[in-house]
């Protein structure tokens, strides 16, 4: 009964340890700060030049796709501070939902020097939503 | 019309309220009659949840905007049956749907109770429905109601979201949700037990049935929302670990724990406590999951756009899990079992260990999702992790369940001897090295699709060796052919086959996975008229694009000659569409799907000069996915085919 006992409790903190190395690993290697405009811009805030993710609206005017060699760029604006903005550069094609004042979710890498955001993954929201022009519903 | 609606919440509301006065007053007084009153009054809420669903479809149908949900996720142009079913296509609908069926599930309840009005548990699991409908009535009675007013008529609805407007969309919802609501009546029956003092395994056998359907339900809903995103959003996979699908997934592992080891209690009397802390977490899960999907806190990509729905939805799951928990603790004593596990290298063990496996990965799973929140609260940055975090994490966990779920049927019940297991294992086994090692000639290198692969043949062996064995018996005591034995022993035995047909599936997913995952190639290239793009053996010739209307949207189809290695497989036709009063174009994809692998074509970009831009994608085994799915699916309905009265303590509960 004893040694069943110790053996079980053994068996149980082996597969906690390997599940909490799992997890303690995979947060520390593919884990992203999720980061604003405005914090990417602030260079106290972000000392590594990691991969980092980071969200805003896409500003009226600025998108351009270049068909022939499928690259798109924009510019993301803070939503609480609409100052606030850096251009993003993605290679591929927008999502369905990607279009003026959308919010939208990057990764990839700030290149401080040229202010330019190379985007290796980007997400509209889709709005399951319409909301009106107005914003009256 | 929205007064029928408003008023059938509102008496629901007060039948449930009645339900519980009644019950509570008949378990006090001892007295027979309110119980009796209680089931009337329960029975009573199902009808006015139907009539206020009547009267929401109703509203639909007519196009009645003045009614701000109706306006929201409706038009004119919309077709009927999308109509219909924009009932659930956002939150205040969704929770009357969910108080509708749960009012639905209960008359049911009360209906197969009917013999068993005098046993103390009874009342009890009538007063947890009642409490549970209650929540939700008082929600979309007080917080959030489906039939609200504009202050003001709109001419026209602003419509249903494009993507939304699919046949496998418009079922993912309700099948996900009667999933849900499905563990509702476990859950009601455990606290009943336990409330009651009728500690004994008859709550389980009980709600077996209720267990394993709501877990098929789960089940298909998680598949059609997987199939959704994989011919609806165009990026080429079917899961991406998003909180959403992670939302619906946690409660899925956990409800899979508790559906194993309740075949340990109901056959070895053991694990008592352990269950009834697997049904109250699958509940609270169930209700997490809809709080997840619906208050927007973790800025989901599909977000639905955040409510004040989270506190209250917060405030419930605390009472559910404080009370659950306290129960729990109160009837420890009673609960727990006089046998404990004999040995490591027993059946038991086996179940044990899936279940360890199986919560780690809703732990993992959980934890991820909630890693934002998490990292935010503790270090004030928040740190998101994504698809390589959950792949990373539960590769290897799927893996080790993949073991276990072969290795159970090999080992035998409280203790394995030693010839035992030789005998069991030696088919299993070589047929895995060899399986390996074909697999490496031709040319599988990679390390874990390698194992997956491995271990895949290894299950199946062992399962088919179990219908093999099973029939040769049968076939032999009765005298009957293999090819009539197995039929009739599968018909027999459906419990302990049904099963095995799960797990046949998970083998089939598992196949898919690994194949569409580890081997999926893409290319993407933007081509004017007569070019060529390759991918893998594929070739794509963009031979002409076309323009048309059709009544709610315009559509652009551009049409490609398919090659594979030069032969010609005919045309594909993938779309970009513009809804009528939709603000953005949907890209509809084109497949073309064989068992051995799927081209997917989607056009994502139209130029002026009507070059078009494609991503091309082939998915090596990627039907099998859905195939192994579905298959999951049929081996629990199998294993729940009502049959005679069987003797108890029968032994082909496993």
């Amino acid at each position: 009964m004893k040694r069943s006992n110790w053996r079980t409790i053994l068996v149980i903190f082996l597969v906690l340890g390997g599940v909490g190395y799992l997890i303690f690993s995979g947060v520390s290697e593919t884990g992203m700060y999720y980061r604003t405009v405005s914090e990417v811009l602030d260079q106290s805030k972000t000392l590594d030049n990691g991969p980092v993710r980071i969200s805003g609206e896409v500003v009226d005017n600025t998108i351009h796709y270049n068909q022939g060699d499928m690259i798109l760029t924009f510019a993301i604006r803070d939503p609480e501070d609409n100052s606030k903005t850096i251009k993003a550069v993605y290679k591929g094609v927008a999502p369905d939902a990607f279009k003026a004042d959308v919010e939208v979710v990057l990764e990839g890498k700030y290149d401080r020097a040229k202010n330019t955001f190379d985007t290796t993954l980007l997400l509209a929201k889709c709005p399951s939503k319409y909301v009106a022009e107005d914003g009256s519903l | 019309m929205v007064s029928i609606g408003n008023y059938s919440q509102l008496l629901a509301l007060f039948f449930s309220l009645t339900t519980i006065a009644l019950l509570l007053t008949g378990i006090m007084k001892n007295d027979f009659r309110f119980i009796m009153s209680g089931r009337r009054a329960l029975v009573t809420v199902a009808f006015f949840t139907s009539t206020a669903s009547i009267a929401l479809v109703y509203l639909f149908f007519t196009n009645n905007f003045q009614v701000e949900y109706v306006a929201s996720y409706s038009n004119r142009a919309l077709p009927l049956f999308y109509k219909a079913t924009a009932f659930w296509a956002g939150q205040k609908g969704s929770l009357l749907f969910w108080a509708w069926i749960l009012s639905l599930f209960s008359a049911v309840v009360v209906y197969n109770t009917r013999d068993e009005i005098d046993s103390k548990a009874t009342p009890y699991i009538y007063t947890v429905l009642a409490a549970t409908l209650v929540f939700f009535l008082a929600l979309i009675t007080f917080v959030t109601n489906p039939f609200d007013l504009l202050r003001f008529i709109p001419p026209d609805g602003k419509g249903l979201n494009p993507m939304l407007q699919n046949p496998g969309m418009i079922f993912h919802p309700p099948t996900l949700f009667l999933g849900y609501v499905g563990f509702t009546i476990p859950f009601a029956y455990a606290i009943a037990a336990m409330a009651s003092g009728n500690l004994d395994e008859s709550w389980l056998k009980k709600t077996r049935v209720w267990n394993i359907l709501a877990w098929v339900f789960l089940t298909i809903g998680i598949l059609l929302g997987g199939q959704w995103a994989y011919v609806e959003l165009g990026w080429g996979g079917y899961w991406a670990w998003d909180p959403v699908e992670n939302a619906s997934f946690i409660p899925w592992l956990v409800a899979t724990a508790f559906i194993h080891t309740a075949i340990i209690q109901e056959r070895r009397n053991i694990m008592k406590v352990w269950n009834m802390t697997l049904i109250l977490l699958t509940f609270v899960l169930s209700l997490f999951g809809t709080y997840l999907v619906r208050s927007g806190i973790l800025q989901s990509v599909h977000d639905f756009g955040a409510t004040g729905l989270g506190g209250y939805f917060l405030v419930f799951m605390g009472v559910v899990l404080i009370g659950g928990f306290s129960l729990i603790a109160s009837s420890y004593r009673k609960l727990r079992s006089e046998k404990v596990l004999e040995s490591y290298l027993s059946r038991e063990s086996t179940f044990l260990f899936n279940n360890v496996i199986l919560l780690a990965l809703a732990f993992s799973t959980l934890f991820g999702t909630l890693f934002p929140l998490i990292s935010e609260a503790v270090t004030g940055n928040k740190i998101t992790v994504s698809m390589p975090f959950f792949n990373r994490v539960n590769t290897p966990l799927f893996l080790a369940l993949l073991l276990v779920t072969g290795l159970c049927p090999l080992i035998g019940w409280r203790k394995a001897s030693a010839d035992n297991l030789k005998k069991n294992f030696m088919l299993p086994f070589l047929a895995m090295i060899a399986g390996t090692i074909i697999l490496l000639v031709a040319g599988i290198r990679e390390f874990y699709p390698l194992v997956a692969f491995s271990l895949c043949i290894f299950v199946a062996v062992t399962i088919l060796r179990e219908f093999w064995t099973g029939a040769k018996a049968r076939g032999k005591l009765k005298g009957e052919p293999l090819i009539v034995a197995f039929p009739r022993l599968l018909w027999r035995m459906r419990r302990r086959y049904g099963g095995f047909i799960a797990h046949l599936g998970l083998v089939l997913m598992v196949i898919g996975i690994t194949g569409s995952n580890a081997y999926k190639l893409e290319n993407q290239a933007t081509l004017t008229k007569g070019q060529t793009l390759n991918v893998g053996a594929y070739s794509l010739r963009y031979d002409r694009i076309g323009k048309w209307r059709e009544w709610n949207r315009e559509v652009y189809a551009a049409t490609l000659s398919v090659f594979k290695n030069g032969t010609s497989l005919g045309t594909i036709r993938p779309e970009k569409r513009f809804y009528v009063n939709a603000q953005q174009p949907t890209t509809e994809v084109s497949l073309r799907s064989t068992l051995l692998e799927d081209l997917y074509v989607t056009m994502p970009a139209i130029g002026r000069n009507w070059d078009i831009t494609l991503k091309v994608m082939v998915n090596p085994l990627l039907q099998w996915v859905w195939i192994g799915g579905f298959t999951m699916v049929a081996g629990g309905l199998i294993a729940i085919i009502p049959g005679r009265k069987r003797r108890v303590g029968s032994n082909d509960i496993l």
